[in-house]
């Protein structure tokens, strides 16, 4: 039986009296189904670990509470939550063998022997080690990627109501990160165990996770599916953290029951549906906003008929399935570099050239510059 | 509502796990009692008049100064200073050269040389001592033959009681610290950085003076310290080569043994700490300002120098030094088949001075096994806790509690007795004199720095997460500590209790303050051996001594590889 698990105005002080004082962890209050798959997502020093050990009771927490199922376990020492949790540096017993490992909860937990053989031989398998049984070494004669299957088989094998895993997959290659995340996916659901999965690379939380959190400096920032945080980021943040964002600053010139007419410079304006306005405050004219553009929203032409603005094509990329070029373009329109992606290359355009940059005006999006990075 | 809340609260206070609370309070009470209050009672006691009584009507400065008065105080605090300098200076002289030549110079025999720095932890310091009394004493064979060889020059060596006595030998018993120090500092700095001054045009002497002595510094700095406080607390030397020559630590030795005047060694032993205590703090600051970080990832081979005359100039400087270090030993081992060794050659041999020794020696050698044994278990508990505690809980005012464990690293043994003496003995609240108990906690608090620092350096390599690990899995404090942590930090348990107990065996500047008719230990019966001249009985119990010790030691290196001196290090 999976619970459900829910925050309620958590926050975190570190050195609560001290001058150093660092508040990690502000009002932070949502649910998580159960049964269900939730990543937490943000960059290092969000709160995001603080989070998880706060959940797991490693870090006690300043204020609120934290709820599993409708169990207040706030105060209940971590030893008393049934818990699983996976580390990052998986934090195998280096003076036990894998068996004894995996087995170690249930031991705690004073399991009948014949039942821990069993137990364990079945996590095993789903984890897709029954060989390494068979030889039974030490964790320190295992590849990562097995390393890390028994960290997962030793937080499963005790049926704990929630699981914890805490950037799981940071310390292996590219190639078996990949493969991993769909394999905790699989194992997870096999399992049915309500799931925190913390990570910092926002590929991972999208490929993995059910629902994502992103948080930054201690607060929640946007909760939703990755379709939903990919495609309707509700502020400059969470738009450029979830994939890139190009934004650029523009002025409203118009505003109506249905549109908003923003103006870039003399020339370009562009008028947009009042729903591709996304910040919650109202709208005035002349109020100072950003456009948002994903790179596949934009594109660039050598020449153009319409008003465009220019920018020099600085470096291109060959990414396999799209070409991003970086173009730059006058600061007073964006003070970043611009990236844009091609579904292939654009004959005659080659680096340094000077460009018309087009946009979708469909796709764009309308922020306020709160929050921007 | 209220009291529903308070109840709920009750029950969050009664669902924590209280084992580890207890599990830390009783090593903490130990050294309230033991250390804090002793050293408590040895200050109040420095402030009042002469004798043993404990009497705040006669309460004032009068012990202090005797340093202005007393030609005997001026004579020791000038000797303690002079010969603490002269053995650093010494050591250095000597020790430097040889890390540099041992790490960079292609000779042969680097391990032999290497293990020359683990004799200051086999051979009792008075042991060296007596033994060159039989060298270099009136009597002495190398003085005798030397007197003749020079006789023409018309030179006499003078005998080696005094001052050049203690400095040459604790210089002996001590430069290997600064050797093994410099050594490994030599060996470990990255070539690459010389390479590059090189290669922006810089000659070999500005190179070692401008690159590598500055990147040594620091390990020489702490090298130093190590050997100014070894020297300036050391009992058995003085009190057997220097004569005439009084240093604080035998001035102690004498306000106690002779006159029975603790309040006036008390403050002998607290300006001996303030000494101790300015040059440690001195040697931080110094240290502190040239601490270097390690700042390129890549690094090469240690290029060695081939020289033929380099080779054999310095082959021939670890020869000299090889054969002062070794003649000790030598010396010990023919002086106990003889009866006397007064001219050239040793005279009558005997197995006399062994075979007595189960009668005459059976209750010392007990002693000796039974307070060692008990003190290092108690050791072992004492101090991997206190590690535990100041590495994993981190508890406000952790960096005091590490200062205490560390203070008897600092204290000389006879501070340590003196401060033991002034709280348990005569009609304390817990009279102890004479006891076996005194004695076990007098080396409890001696050692327990050895076990604590090992113990710190096994967990600070241990993953918290490993714990934590445990933890989430459903085990409470006591089962994560018996099944995770235990195991991991077991290795640093054994070496520190083995370090422990092999010194343990050898210590005399505690017990000779603190023994009584039943508890004398075999360094004591060495030490008045020596005293009554009977040398060769002295030299069978060294043998003994230092047979036991090499095998305890030996196996402890083969079992943890050469990292002892690293135990000795501060902080």
């Amino acid at each position: 039986m999976s619970l459900s698990l829910r925050y309620d105005k958590v926050n975190k002080i570190f050195d609560e009296d001290s001058k150093h004082a660092v508040h990690a962890l502000r009002d932070i209050s949502f649910s998580i189904e159960p049964g269900e798959l939730f990543c937490l997502l943000g960059p290092s020093g969000c709160g995001k670990t603080t989070l998880l050990r706060s959940t797991a009771g490693l870090e006690k927490i300043s204020g609120g509470s934290i709820y599993y199922g409708d169990k207040d376990v706030t105060t209940i020492p971590p030893f008393r939550r049934n818990i699983g949790m996976v580390f990052q540096s998986f934090a195998l017993y280096p003076h036990m063998n894998v068996f004894e490992n995996v087995a170690y909860g249930l031991r705690v937990r004073k399991v009948d022997s014949s039942i821990v053989k069993e137990k364990v031989t079945d996590i095993m398998k789903l984890v897709g080690l029954e060989d390494v049984l068979k030889r039974n070494p030490a964790p320190s004669a295992l590849s990562g990627g097995q390393q890390q299957r028994v960290a997962i088989a030793r937080a499963l094998v005790y049926d704990p109501d929630i699981l914890l895993l805490d950037e799981p997959l940071a310390n292996l290659d590219a190639k078996l990160r990949r493969y991993m995340r769909a394999e905790i996916r699989r194992i997870q659901k096999a399992t049915n165990i309500t799931t925190i999965f913390v990570t910092h690379d926002q590929e991972e939380a999208m490929a993995v996770g059910d629902r994502l959190a992103v948080l930054r400096d201690g607060v929640v920032e946007q909760i939703g599916s990755s379709d939903d945080l990919y495609n309707y980021p509700q502020n400059p943040f969470v738009a450029n953290f979830i994939g890139k964002m190009n934004f650029f600053k523009v002025k409203v010139a118009k505003i109506t029951e249905e549109k908003v007419d923003v103006r870039l410079n003399d020339t370009l304006s562009f008028s947009l549906d009042r729903s591709q306005y996304r910040s919650s405050s109202d709208l005035k004219t002349e109020d100072e906003l950003l456009i948002a553009a994903r790179p596949e929203h934009l594109s660039i032409a050598k020449q153009c008929d319409k008003p465009a603005i220019e920018g020099k094509v600085t470096i291109i990329q060959h990414l396999g399935h799209i070409v991003r070029y970086e173009v730059e373009v006058d600061p007073s329109y964006s003070r970043r570099t611009l990236e844009i992606d091609m579904e292939g290359k654009v004959a005659e355009i080659v680096e340094q050239d000077t460009v018309k940059i087009l946009f979708n005006e469909n796709r764009l999006t309308l922020y306020t510059q709160e929050g921007q990075q | 509502m209220r009291k529903q809340d308070s109840s709920q609260r009750l029950k969050n206070f009664l669902q924590k796990d209280f084992t580890p609370y207890l599990v830390f309070a009783i090593p903490l009470a130990f050294l309230v009692v033991f250390l804090f209050w002793p050293l408590i009672t040895t200050f109040l006691r420095a402030f009042m008049g002469a004798g043993a009584k404990m009497d705040f009507s006669r309460f004032g400065i009068d012990n202090f100064t005797k340093f202005f008065t007393s030609p005997l105080y001026q004579k020791s605090l000038k000797n303690s200073f002079i010969l603490s300098i002269s053995v650093v200076v010494f050591s250095v002289l000597i020790g430097v050269p040889m890390g540099y030549i041992v790490a960079r110079v292609q000779i042969p025999g680097k391990k032999l040389l290497l293990s020359l720095g683990i004799l200051p932890v086999i051979m009792p310091s008075f042991v060296g001592a007596f033994s060159w009394i039989i060298l270099m004493g009136r009597q002495g064979v190398a003085r005798h033959f030397l007197n003749i060889v020079l006789s023409p020059l018309g030179i006499t060596i003078p005998s080696i009681y005094g001052m050049f006595g203690m400095i040459f030998t604790m210089t002996l018993t001590f430069y290997p610290f600064v050797f093994l120090l410099s050594y490994s500092s030599f060996s470990s700095a990255n070539p690459l950085l010389e390479e590059a001054a090189m290669l922006m045009g810089a000659g070999k002497w500005r190179i070692f003076w401008t690159i590598t002595f500055p990147l040594i510094l620091p390990s020489l700095g702490a090298a130093c310290l190590l050997v100014f406080i070894r020297s300036i607390g050391s009992f058995g030397i003085p009190a057997i080569i220097g004569g005439e020559e009084y240093v604080l630590p035998t001035l102690i030795y004498f306000r106690v043994n002779g006159f029975w005047d603790l309040n006036g060694a008390a403050a002998i032993a607290i300006v001996n700490v303030i000494i101790t205590g300015a040059v440690l703090i001195l040697q931080k600051y110094v240290v502190n300002k040239r601490k270097y970080e390690t700042i390129s990832a890549s690094r090469s081979e240690q290029k060695l120098y081939s020289n033929a005359g380099v080779k054999i100039l310095s082959s021939i400087f670890c020869i000299i030094i090889l054969i002062v270090s070794l003649a000790p030993q030598i010396t010990i081992i023919v002086m106990s088949f003889f009866e006397k060794w007064q001219g050239l050659f040793p005279q009558e041999f005997t197995l006399a001075n062994y075979i007595k020794i189960p009668s005459a020696s059976k209750t010392e050698l007990g002693n000796s096994l039974y307070l060692s044994l008990i003190a290092t278990f108690f050791t072992a508990i004492l101090g991997s806790i206190m590690a535990y505690i100041t590495e994993r809980r981190r508890p406000k005012g952790a960096a005091i509690l590490d200062l205490a464990i560390m203070a008897p690293f600092i204290l000389p043994g006879t501070v340590i007795a003196v401060a033991l003496l002034s709280a348990f003995s005569g009609n304390a609240i817990i009279p102890l004199g004479g006891t076996f108990t005194i004695i076990i906690i007098s080396y409890m608090i001696r050692r327990t720095p050895y076990v604590y620092r090992s113990v710190v350096a096994s967990l600070t390599q241990l993953d918290p997460t490993l714990e934590e690990s445990s933890t989430i899995a459903g085990a409470n404090w006591f089962y994560t500590f018996r099944r995770v942590s235990l195991p991991l930090i077991l290795p640093g348990i054994i070496s520190g209790s083995i370090l422990t107990f092999s010194t343990l065996l050898q210590e005399l500047s505690t017990t000779i303050l603190l023994y009584g008719a039943r508890t004398r230990t075999v360094p004591i019966q060495i030490y008045s051996a020596v005293a009554d001249g009977k040398m060769g009985e002295a030299s069978a119990l060294s043998v003994i001594l230092l047979i036991v010790v090499f095998i305890i030691v030996y196996a402890m290196n083969s079992f943890q590889g050469n990292k002892m001196v690293n135990s000795f290090k501060l902080g």
